[in-house]
Order: C-alpha cells, then structure tokens, then sequence
C-alpha cells in the first residue's frame, strides 16, 4: 500500500509557502501573491527508489507572524515540517529560533527542515551575510521562481520520512 | 410549519456524513456537496487521509476550520466538526465558502500593505546607509585632500614670489589655475554633500540686489570676452534694491549657470537677465534668466542634467568640471523653495531660468547704500603696525607645517613658535605670552576646538583672550560651528589662498584689544 506522510508547511505570511509547493506539485510559478486563508492540502507521490514511491500530503497553513496561534487541529498526524522564511524580510526570520521552538514542542520529535526562501532575489554573498548575522543555519536556500531546491527539498523530506516509517 | 422553514434556513449549507474506521462513506446528507456511499472519503480529497490521524488520537472532536476543499467543479471552503461515534466517525461540514471568500480580501489587502511597508523601510534602510556611506566617504576624501593641496597653494604662492623665467611663470600660471580648479572642485564636492546630507542651511539677510547684478555682470562680462563672446545684462528698473536671501547660495546658483553657459558656447552671445515679476506687500518675485547660443541639450538629456556627477559637457563632447554644478545650482534652489527650467534646442542654445520669492526692504537701506561692488582685483594684505606679533602655529601635518611657517616666515611679522601635538599647546601658551595661535582643528591626542574651550576656560586673562584661528580640512558647517562655539575667533577651511589666511591674521590681530 503507498505510503501516506502528512507534512505541513509554516512560516510567516508572504514568505512563499504555497509558491513552493505548488512549483514541488506543478513545476509552476505566479508572480501574483495570493494570500492563504484556512489551510489547503495538495498531494503529490514522489519515488524514494525504484521500488519505493511515497504519497506526501503537503498542508499548506494561512501563514502568521505569530507561530503560537495555529490551531492544533491542523498539526494532528504530521509526519514531517517545512518551515519557510523570507531571506529578504527579517521580520520572517528575527525570530526563528522561538519560532523553531514553539513549533519543536507543538509537534514534538517530527522532522523539520528550515528553509530560506526568495534566493533569486538577492546576491550570496549578502545573503551569507545575512546568516551569518542573525546565526541562522538553514536546510535549504531555495527559490520557488526559478524552482532551486524546491525538488530536493522535498525529495530529502520524503527519504527521511519513508526511512522513519 | 416552523420546522420546516428552520430546516429551509440553517440546514441549507451544513452537511452531515457519516463514515466507519476505514473511512467508507455509510450515509451522506449531500446538502453541500454530493458523496456516493459505500466510496472512500480518502478518495474525495486528500484532506480527508488525516481522517486517519483522529481516530489516533486522544481527543473525541476535532475542528477544523478554513478548509479549501476543491471537489469537482466547485471549490468550497469550509469548517468541519469531526467527532469519534460508535463505528466510525460523524463528519459536519459547515459550507463559509462566501464568508471565508470576503476574509480572503480583507487579508490580501491587510498583508499585502504589511508586506509593501516592510519593503519600503528596508529599501528605505539601505538607500540611507549608502547615502551614509557616499556622504562618509565624500568627508574623508575631502579631508584628506584638503591637506596636500593647501601646501600645493601655498608653495605655489611661495613659489611666485621667487624669480622665475618667462617659461616657469607661465607654468606657474596653469598650476594656480589647476589649484583653483582643483579648489572648486573640492567646494563642490562639499557643497553637494551638504546638500544631500540636510546640512546646509540658508542665511537669510537683507543684501543689495543691484549690487549683486552689477558684481555678476562686471565678472561675466570680461569671462565673456576673454572668450570672444558678447555678454548683455538686463536689470529691470522695477525691482527694489534690497531683498532678503541667502546671498550667497543665490550667487552659488547663478554662477553655476553663468559659468555652464560660457563653457558651452563658442560663439555669440549670454544674456542673463534679472526680472520682476510681481510685488505684494513687502515680498516680491524674480526671475533670473540666462541664455546662450551654445551647444544646446538634447531632449532626453534634460531630465539626467541635474544629477550629480553628470555632464553636459559629457553629451556635447567637451567635458570638464566636476558636473556638479548643475546638481547644487538645482539642490540650492530646492532648498529656497524653487526650481530651476531649462529650454533648450540643440545647437542653438539654452535657457536656464528659476523664480525666487523674496522678502524685500520698502526703504533703501542708508547703510548698504554705502557699500559698493567688491573689487576683483587682488586685494592687497593689510599688514598691521607696529612691532613683531608672536604666533603660535600648532599643526601635526608637516607639509602644511612647512608652508604655512615659511608663509608667515617671509611676511617677517612675527615670532614663530610650532607645536604638533594637541597636549602640547597649553604648556606653551602658559609659558610664552602669544598674540595669536594659528591652530589644526584635527590634531593628534586634543583636538583644536577641545583645546580652544580649555584656554577659553583658563583663569588667567593673558591665555583666555589669546585670539585663536582654526583651520580645518572638514568644511561641514557642523564642525565650523563647533569650533566657533568653542571659542575661535575664525575657521578657514583648506586649501586657502595665502593672502586670505594672512588677512584673517592681520584682521584679528587689528581688531584684539590686547
């Protein structure tokens, strides 16, 4: 039977959440910013090996400033977390390590990647700087314009999670 | 009856489904959306695989709101009550898809004006800290140049009064009109930055206005002819002759103009013109008007000539100068709440022109009727009488060290005593009896405004009446009030003409009463 993992994905609002799931899902990209409301939840099923494909179940939450306030509801059977910050805006990212905190015990003991994102909009060297600066060490630095990191991303999420399983 | 138009109004948009542990759908009400019994809810969306989740957990009901659930053609969003039942589990789903879609707006506009506001005070952030950078730059690069070209000026001077040959003089000749250029080019630079940095502020006084048109005509019209060109001034007869402006900065526009406009024109005429274009009550308005029959700008250059760094020069192949003269004439004119406008057709010439509003004096001013039109020719040092003055020259850097004692030195005025370090300068002048201090304001361990405020400070009236003159390579208006508040009695900025670092010398010197 495939494999179902329920991830969801976080982060403060306009930081590109739903653009790199829909560039992981659609291979697309819109300009446009859509604001989320709610929560929308998208399938794709991604091959771990010749023999192993798994069914990531990617819930896409209304993104807040503050991470203390998303609903319970929605984190029930997570299997695995993406958390998205913009590297251009630091109020996505000022507080990260609280914000990394809060989600920790929210959805304790469940993998969870880090991701900065919008990398087509700044040098980086600056954005090294940046990191460095604010002691941030991420996962991934990706771009859901011109689809860096986006597969990889999720594709190392799904190998992990089809390894817990 | 009421039943019926209850169940009309508050079932309408909420759907009751029913599925066991395995999530086969064993009834549906269909009232949102229509479910076949005996499927999968899995199947429908893929929001209902967490179906799964809830029978794991503690909990007996579960809500879940703002869901986007696109089934079929239709994409409802919706809250959905969850609750474990004997068998399987009873699903309640609330249809809010209209009131979740006015939510949806009111957030987009919300965070996308968050977002917007975000943006501009990082770009805001970043336009500032180079503009703190440039302006830094600019005062180190002035300050470090000031240095080496006011000993280049003064040996120059030095220089001219040795003899020379027909050949040396006239190189002598193109390295004093290099060190002005040079000069201007620093001012401008200087000027230009203030502009930038908000540090210029306007002097306003009352100050002839005839006199100021006569001064500019008299200069312009022999630059004019030295390049065979023909200069008319125009006054107009209506206009008072005092007005309350910042002369200066209103001369620093002008010139820019009159200067732009000889430089780019070969042949013949400038007509600067100074008009009235109406009086009420005690103000009145101007308008200053320069044109040339020279080179002539392009439309699409119009906009970039006032920019800094930006030549028209460079456009009409004949660049030199800083290109920082229109960019001051116009950032001048933005602070006295005018513009400058250009008419302009290439190869026919240029009509700069900007309107002044000013207040000006009903009654002709006795004492300004007394003045008269500075001279240009090279005012003569006045020296003072008498015995030799005893001078005390305090500067670390020795180049200007050098010229400036040899400066002094050859007027055979006084007695020179030179110090280098700030630390120094008090036990000299408890130990010597000076008439004047000739002093660096940036010196190493106390610099020449600390030390300023300590002898102004001294018990002893000998030390704290000594005149003191600064002189700085920081010409920001911010340091020269500093130094002036400290008590020096001048601040000449380098690079300075050696009659005018004199004359500051004879002035103050005719002038203490000690």
């Amino acid at each position: 039977m495939l494999k179902s993992k329920k991830i969801v994905v976080l982060g403060h609002f306009g930081v590109g959440k739903t653009s790199l799931i829909r560039r992981f899902v659609t291979d697309t990209f819109s300009d446009n910013y859509k604001v989320t409301i709610g929560v929308h939840i998208t399938k794709k099923v991604v091959e771990i090996s010749a023999k192993e494909t798994i069914s990531l179940i990617l819930w896409d939450l209304e993104g807040t400033d503050d991470i203390e306030t998303i609903r319970k509801a929605y984190l029930l059977g997570t299997h695995g977390v993406v958390f998205v910050f913009d590297i251009t805006r630091p109020s996505t990212f000022q507080h990260l390590k609280s914000d990394l905190k809060i989600v920790s015990e929210k959805i304790p003991n469940t993998p969870l990647m880090v991701v900065g994102n919008k990398t087509d909009l700044v040098d980086a060297k600056e954005l090294q700087i940046t990191l460095d600066e604010n002691e941030i060490t991420v996962d991934f630095l990706t771009s859901a314009k011109t689809g860096f990191a986006v597969d990889d991303l999720f594709t190392k999420l799904a190998n992990q999670l089809a390894k817990d399983a | 009856m009421l039943d019926h138009y209850r169940r009309e109004f508050t079932n309408k948009n909420i759907q009751f489904i029913f599925v066991d542990q395995k999530g086969v759908v064993q009834e549906s009400d269909d009232e949102v959306f229509s479910v076949q019994t005996g499927s999968s809810i899995f199947e429908l969306h893929p929001f209902f695989e967490s179906l799964e989740g809830i029978f794991e957990s503690p909990e007996n009901e579960v809500d879940f709101y703002c869901v986007h659930l696109p089934l079929k053609e239709n994409v409802f969003t919706v809250d959905l009550k969850i609750a474990k039942k004997e068998g399987g589990l009873l699903l309640i789903i609330y249809d809010l898809t209209k009131h979740y879609n006015t939510y949806q707006s009111v957030t987009q506009v919300r965070n996308e004006s968050v977002i917007k506001t975000e943006l501009t005070v990082i770009k805001n952030q970043e336009l500032e800290e180079r503009e703190r950078f440039k302006n830094r730059f600019i005062q180190n690069f002035s300050h470090e140049l000031r240095n080496p070209l006011t000993s280049i000026m003064a040996i120059t001077n030095i220089l001219e009064e040795t003899k020379l040959d027909t050949e040396q003089s006239q190189m002598l000749q193109f390295l004093k009109a290099s060190n002005a250029n040079l000069k201007q080019l620093l001012e401008d630079i200087l000027s230009i930055s203030m502009i930038d940095t908000g540090k210029l502020d306007l002097v306003q006084k009352m100050f002839d206005l005839k006199q100021f048109f006569d001064l500019l005509e008299f200069t312009y019209k022999a630059k004019a002819k030295e390049k065979g060109l023909n200069f008319n001034a125009d006054w107009d007869e209506k206009l008072p002759k005092f007005v309350e402006g910042d002369r200066l900065r209103i001369f620093q526009v002008v010139t820019n103009l009159l200067d732009n406009a000889i430089k780019y024109t070969e042949t013949g005429t400038i007509t600067f013109s100074l008009k009235l274009n109406q009086k009420r009550a005690n103000r009145v308005s101007l308008r200053f008007q320069i044109k040339d029959s020279g080179i002539g700008i392009a439309n699409e250059n119009l906009e970039v000539i006032f920019e800094s760094f930006n030549q028209l020069g460079a456009i009409g192949n004949t660049s030199s100068g800083s290109g920082l003269g229109l960019a001051i004439a116009s950032g001048l004119l933005n602070l006295m709440e005018s513009e400058i406008k250009v008419n302009s057709t290439v190869g026919q010439g240029s009509e700069f022109y900007f309107d002044l509003h000013l207040k000006f004096q009903l009654l002709t001013s006795p004492d300004a009727k007394k003045s008269s039109p500075k001279s240009h020719k090279k005012q003569e040092l006045k020296k003072t009488e008498g015995p030799k003055s005893k001078l005390l020259l305090v500067e670390d850097d020795l180049q200007v060290q050098t010229t400036l004692f040899k400066i002094l030195l050859g007027t055979g005025r006084f007695h020179i005593d030179v110090v280098y370090d700030g630390a120094l300068v008090l036990q000299e002048v408890v130990s010597s009896n000076y008439d004047i201090i000739v002093m660096d304001v940036n010196l190493p361990n106390l610099s020449g405004d600390q030390i300023t405020k300590l002898i102004r400070e001294f018990p002893f009236n000998n030390v704290k009446t000594i005149p003191i003159i600064g002189i700085t390579a920081d010409g920001y208006q911010e340091n020269i009030d500093k130094c002036r508040k400290a008590g020096m009695n001048k601040v000449l900025i380098k690079p300075f003409e050696k009659e005018d670092f004199l004359n500051s010398i004879y002035k103050i010197l005719r002038n203490s009463k000690r």
